[in-house]
């Protein structure tokens, strides 16, 4: 299949005018180049030509497939490519459409699998439709998939050789047909973000990154500003141009985030198919994406304490498919902006499973080696603004100012320490941490990948240690991973064998159940219900709220197939 | 326990001698210029020699490992000690690998790899090469022993 003929419209658009851009740039500040109008819109009709015959090329080029077992792409002009993705490694499937490509009727697809560095197919731009055709497609086959190679166990399990092909491509039709009803079923809705829930995200979303990027801005323009400001000695002027820059920067920062905010969270909706979630936001540009819940490695709940007043919180669910430069981009694509405490907790709870449990928290001792941490940074940053007031020459820099901070360090030690903590659950390892923004993560124990037990010199002065827990996760590529920070060595040494142990122990029960379910179905004459006990055990292997909703399925298409297999037995 | 060989040190303490010396003829260029005495730049590099030294011989004596039944653990690090548990169902691939120092001393690493992502690598240094290259035949059939569809 080929891309939309109006993606060459759109990408040569994209294109030529961002080097167009360039051009007219260069050719304004190129003053021994001078070029005239004729010269610069010959060389943007050149350029506009060249792409144009690129993207002809790229667009003849650009063919993608669904074959038996895998999605396969293949693309290039100069350099071409063909790429075979296995339906049961997709861990994403993104769409997005901004508004011009809204207008065109256009849409990207982006494919994630848990390996390499970038989107491992992407997809610009086909129609919306084949759009939506490529997601719901793919989930069907990657179903199809699943399927199948539950069956090569089963039948090596049993030792079935009396099975043909023939019976079993019938089997696999037919199965591909009943999965297709399946996945019209429609999906349930776990999640949609109320016009107030959206407001509030937009006030409460305040970007730390925002006054920094802004501040920057503002002193670089200093040499330019400053004759506007007041050239005085007085500290009551220079107090309220601080004060009124401050509130400023402030304010505006809020707005930038609040706008932004309610653009990508405008219409969030969260729904569940049987096996996989799926999200739609965005005013502007809109995304839209599934994620299959088995590959889902971590859930965070995050709040602070305005939300934690207010008993809001935020959700992010994670999988393995974003890379690093992606994940900062927007973090977890599927993540609940704001939602008042019990409803966030609810829907976890459904996509995961796990029961909250009181934490154990650190030593208490460990709120003054905090404190001490504290006080040594504030010592630092008074030092260092003091040498700078000395340099500048003393009255310019009010260095003092940070030691306001000596009030609060104690409070935010103390807030630090009661806000860490760790859980065993029964399925589940959830960890909590964070002074400001309190981020509770919880991990499965067939989730998590290598066990870390960490202890640096001074907290092995304080006798504690850290214990992280790696997942295959994309925010933890930034350091995010689950950690029980700070607990007494002896625990650290306990929890790490544990854990191990609870990992160990949940895959051996995971591959025992699938075992255990492929042995009752996979007798030759219940060939038929196969498909449907199945479509069960890869449920339940995954989480206990998915069973009902498999089973409710069943219910629907494949009843006949579940009586007739207690029949036979 | 495992220990390692003992001539990792020797790489060890080339390694942080390079970096030493290297840092040492940075501060004498700048000693050159600033027309200081040079006995400034040839204390920091004896200094950081034998601070090399130091800490190659702790890290030796720190670092210890063990293939167990399901999962390899090892245990390392001066300042701060790391203690890291990999299951065997989450080795992705296994590399044995001679660096240019390692052919000097005869000695070779095994580097198990996963799909985490701040143990993402795991290696274990000064292994003799067939003990390295053992090593990872070994964990190979450990990790297909143990088996999993898919590890991520």
């Amino acid at each position: 299949m080929k891309l939309a003929p109006a993606s060459i419209l759109y990408r040569v658009f994209q294109k030529a005018g961002r080097l167009a851009i360039t051009l007219v740039f260069l050719g304004s500040i190129g003053t021994q180049l001078s070029l005239g109008p004729p010269l610069l819109f010959g060389g943007v009709a050149v350029i506009i030509a060249v792409t144009l015959a690129y993207e002809l090329a790229y667009y003849r080029r650009f063919r993608y497939e669904f074959t038996e077992d895998t999605f396969d792409v293949s693309w290039g002009v100069f350099n071409r490519r063909e790429r075979e993705i296995p339906y049961d490694r997709m861990q994403n499937v993104d769409i997005s459409r901004n508004v011009i490509q809204r207008v065109l009727g256009l849409s990207a697809v982006n494919i994630e699998t848990a390996g390499g560095g970038s989107t491992e197919a992407s997809i610009n731009y086909v129609t919306s439709d084949a759009a939506d055709h490529i997601q719901s497609e793919i989930r069907t086959r990657k179903r199809a998939a699943g399927d199948d190679r539950a069956d090569g166990q089963a039948g090596s399990v049993v030792g079935d050789a009396e099975t043909t092909a023939g019976d079993e491509s019938a089997a696999g039709d037919e199965r591909v047909a009943s999965d297709r009803d399946a996945g019209e079923i429609e999906d349930e809705l776990l999640f949609e973000i109320a016009p107030s829930e959206l407001a509030l995200a937009g006030i409460l979303s305040f970007d730390p990154r925002v006054p920094g990027l802004l501040f920057a801005l503002f002193t670089g323009s200093v040499p330019f500003i400053s004759p506007i400001i007041p050239q005085t000695d007085s500290v009551a002027v220079l107090l309220i141009v601080g004060v009124i820059g401050f509130v400023g920067l402030i304010l505006i920062s809020w707005l930038v985030g609040a706008a932004s905010a309610v653009v990508n969270f405008w219409g969030f909706r969260l729904t569940r198919s049987p096996t996989e979630l799926r999200y739609e936001r965005g005013l502007l540009q809109q995304y839209s994406g599934t994620i299959p819940f088995d590959k889902i490695q971590t859930l965070t709940i995050t709040d602070n304490p305005l939300k934690r007043q207010a008993g809001y919180a935020t959700l992010a669910v994670e999988t393995a498919g974003y890379a690093p430069g992606q994940a900062t981009e927007r973090g977890s694509e599927a993540a609940v902006p704001i939602a008042s405490r019990d409803r966030i907790e609810r829907l976890a709870a459904e996509i995961d499973g796990c029961e909250m449990k009181p934490f154990d928290r650190p030593p208490k001792r460990i709120r003054r080696r905090y404190l001490a941490r504290y006080l040594l940074g504030l010592a630092a940053l008074t030092g260092v603004l003091y040498g700078v007031g000395q340099w500048l020459g003393v009255g310019m820099v009010s260095w003092y100012v940070p030691l306001v901070g000596v009030v609060l360090a104690p409070i935010a030690a103390h807030y630090k320490w009661l806000h860490r903590g760790y859980a065993l659950g029964e399925d589940h390892l959830i960890t909590r941490n964070g002074v400001w923004s309190r981020e509770t993560k919880r991990v499965a124990y067939h989730r998590i990948q290598t066990v870390i037990d960490t202890r640096t010199i001074f907290q092995r002065r304080w006798g504690v240690a850290t214990v992280i827990a790696d997942t295959a996760g994309s925010l933890s590529l930034l350091g995010n991973d689950a950690a029980a920070v700070d607990i007494e060595a002896d625990d650290a040494t306990t929890l790490r064998e544990e854990l191990r142990a609870r990992l160990q122990a949940a895959l051996a029960e995971r591959r025992a159940q699938r075992q255990r379910e492929n042995a009752s179905t996979a007798t030759p004459d219940a060939e038929a219900a196969a498909s449907a006990g199945d479509e069960i055990g890869e449920s339940t292997a995954d989480n206990e709220t998915e069973k009902s909703a498999a089973i409710d399925e069943i219910e629907t298409p494949g009843a006949n197939d579940e009586t007739e297999n207690t029949e036979h037995e | 326990m495992n220990a390692l060989h003992p001539r990792i040190r020797i790489i060890w303490i080339l390694r942080s001698a390079i970096g030493a010396l290297l840092l040492g003829a940075a501060a004498t260029g700048v000693a050159l210029v600033l027309d200081e005495p040079l006995t400034i730049p040839a204390g920091l590099t004896v200094l950081f020699v034998v601070l090399g030294v130091i800490h190659a011989i702790f890290r030796y004596r720190n670092w210890r490992y063990v293939v167990g039944d399901d999962a390899i653990y090892l245990e390392r690090g001066v300042l701060t000690e790391i203690r890291t548990e990999v299951p065997l169902v989450r080795i992705q691939h296994v590399d044995s690998r001679r660096s240019a120092f390692e052919r000097l001393v005869g000695l070779a690493s095994t580097v198990v790899y996963t799909a985490g992502s701040r143990g993402a690598d795991v290696t274990i240094p000064g292994l003799t090469p067939d003990a390295a290259s053992d090593l990872r035949q070994r964990l190979k059939g450990l990790a297909i022993a143990a088996g999993e569809e898919d590890a991520v």
